[in-house]
């Protein structure tokens, strides 16, 4: 699941100034699982964009923002659309950049786009994955260092922990403590004595 | 005749070295002079890299600025401000200028420091760093392509001194492994903690050089074990501190002590004063270590 945020009002209405006749779209998988671009959210969106004297001339929700496959299908889900002279995605990063990619008047996002993250027993997972394109989090336990780690640590923590808890934040534990006890727990505290090669940043 | 800090580390001396920092700016009068009380008394002179993230001039700048004063440099290095490329080229041209020790760390977090936008690079760490600065040493950079003239650096690293830190301790073992020549410690305030670490670690065979924060004030040891990872002011050594008429008198004095001990369990201390080295050679002088 991608991890998004929803902007301010204000930082939205800055962002729409010289914009009108605004159609807005949402996202029907992660926006929607974290309130940021489901269906109430949409509708939430419209009420307050012409309570501040914007046109809304529709809107609609895709399953999923980032795999729009044309301008017709978002014609086929709302005709409106043709109308729009600013389009306002409420999804991720990659759901705005779907839509611009298949529209020809202004888009604009609504969120801010955190991380690659999940969500568990209730609880929000964030940075589980920074997509690097070159997997090794088996060596870790199952617990990626090059995403929870906010130096990318490979080879073991920095000496910045304090009771477990991380040097840059301390309301988040240290991953490093945090795969310690994973590889303890399945025995395999021997992965820690790899000298792992840093990262290769070329061409994905 | 000893002459130089990896000859003097081979040898059976007790060493010292000490910290000081770069300028923040362009004027190098005020810190030159503080580490000229330093000549005589100290074998190196840790030179910071921006130190908590805060800018400051380069620890190479620095470094070359203290050599020609007469010094023996260990220009520490961060993986926080540079990738491979930058870390390379700045070892290359340190070496040029005559820099020989250098001590290479993981850096905090730009968070911390005075541009909390800054990217944090961290394109390696302080292990692979090691790996990086063994291959220049062999005339090859990390891209494996031969170097006109490489390197021959005395390389250290550091680590915590939490004996009960496996995971701290096993980093400490790649970082030997990967070739350092010598570790610098965090500050040591107790020192049965100490003993076992070193005993914990006696199998790696490396020369560990004990770090030394002369405590000034019960708040300041408060703030340290309160924020500062792997520090560990003991109750004892806070009591002298909170009754002492002169709590800095009495942090020297403490910190004297501290290393008379070190000097059977280590091969050196590193003094990190909060500050000038104003009373660095009194502490060196309280421990017996002033002759040298």
């Amino acid at each position: 699941m991608i991890i998004t945020s929803a902007k301010p009002l204000e930082e939205i209405l800055a962002l729409l100034k010289d914009e009108d006749y605004i159609f807005v779209i949402g996202c029907n998988v992660c926006a929607a699982k974290l309130k940021t671009g489901g269906e109430p959210e949409v509708l939430e969106m419209c009420r307050r964009l012409e309570e501040n004297g914007k046109h809304v001339v529709g809107w609609a929700l895709p399953t999923a923002a980032c795999s729009v496959r044309s301008f017709d299908a978002l014609v086929q889900k709302n005709e409106k659309i043709r109308e729009a002279r600013c389009i306002l995605v409420m999804g991720c990063g990659s759901g705005i950049s779907t839509v611009a990619s298949v529209t020809e008047v202004p888009v604009l996002g609504s969120n801010d786009t955190l991380s690659l993250g999940g969500s568990s027993e209730g609880k929000l997972l964030s940075d589980q994955c920074v997509m690097c394109g070159k997997c090794t989090i088996g060596e870790f336990g199952g617990l990626c260092p090059k995403a929870q780690c906010p130096k990318s640590l490979l080879n073991g923590p920095c000496g910045g922990s304090i009771d477990g808890m991380c040097e840059v934040n301390r309301e988040n534990d240290c991953v490093w403590t945090l795969i310690y006890n994973r590889l303890n727990k399945i025995n395999r505290l021997d992965l820690l004595y790899t000298v792992h090669a840093p990262q290769e940043h070329g061409i994905k | 005749m000893l002459f130089n800090f990896r000859e003097k580390l081979n040898s059976s001396k007790f060493l010292v070295t000490a910290e000081v920092s770069p300028p923040k700016g362009t004027r190098f009068s005020a810190p030159l002079e503080d580490a000229r009380q330093l000549k005589g008394i100290a074998d190196a002179l840790n030179v910071t890299d921006n130190q908590c993230s805060i800018m400051h001039m380069s620890s190479l700048a620095f470094s070359k600025l203290l050599l020609d004063e007469g010094h023996e440099p260990i220009m520490q290095l961060t993986c926080r401000d540079r990738n491979r490329i930058g870390l390379q080229s700045d070892l290359l041209g340190a070496y040029a200028l005559g820099i020989r020790n250098i001590c290479l760390m993981t850096g905090d977090f730009p968070s911390c420091g005075d541009h909390p936008g800054s990217k944090p690079v961290y394109d390696l760490d302080s292990v692979q760093f090691l790996q990086l600065v063994r291959k220049l040493d062999s005339g090859i950079d990390f891209a494996g392509n031969r170097l006109d003239g490489g390197t021959s650096f005395c390389a250290g690293a550091v680590s915590g001194i939490d004996p009960e830190k496996t995971i701290q301790l096993i980093k400490l073992e790649k970082k030997v492994r990967c070739g350092a020549d010598f570790i610098q410690t965090q500050a040591v305030y107790d020192v049965g903690m100490f003993e076992e670490f070193m005993e914990a670690t006696s199998h790696l065979e490396v020369p560990v050089i004990a770090g030394l924060i002369p405590l000034k004030s019960l708040g300041m040891a408060e703030f340290m074990n309160k924020n500062i990872s792997g520090i560990n002011v003991p109750e004892e050594i806070m009591l002298r501190i909170k009754d002492a008429p002169d709590p800095v008198e009495e942090g020297l004095s403490i910190a004297s002590e501290t290393i008379k001990e070190l000097i059977k369990l280590s091969r050196g201390v590193h003094i990190m004063p909060v500050g000038s080295h104003k009373n660095t050679p009194k502490l060196l002088s309280l421990a017996g270590l002033s002759g040298k």
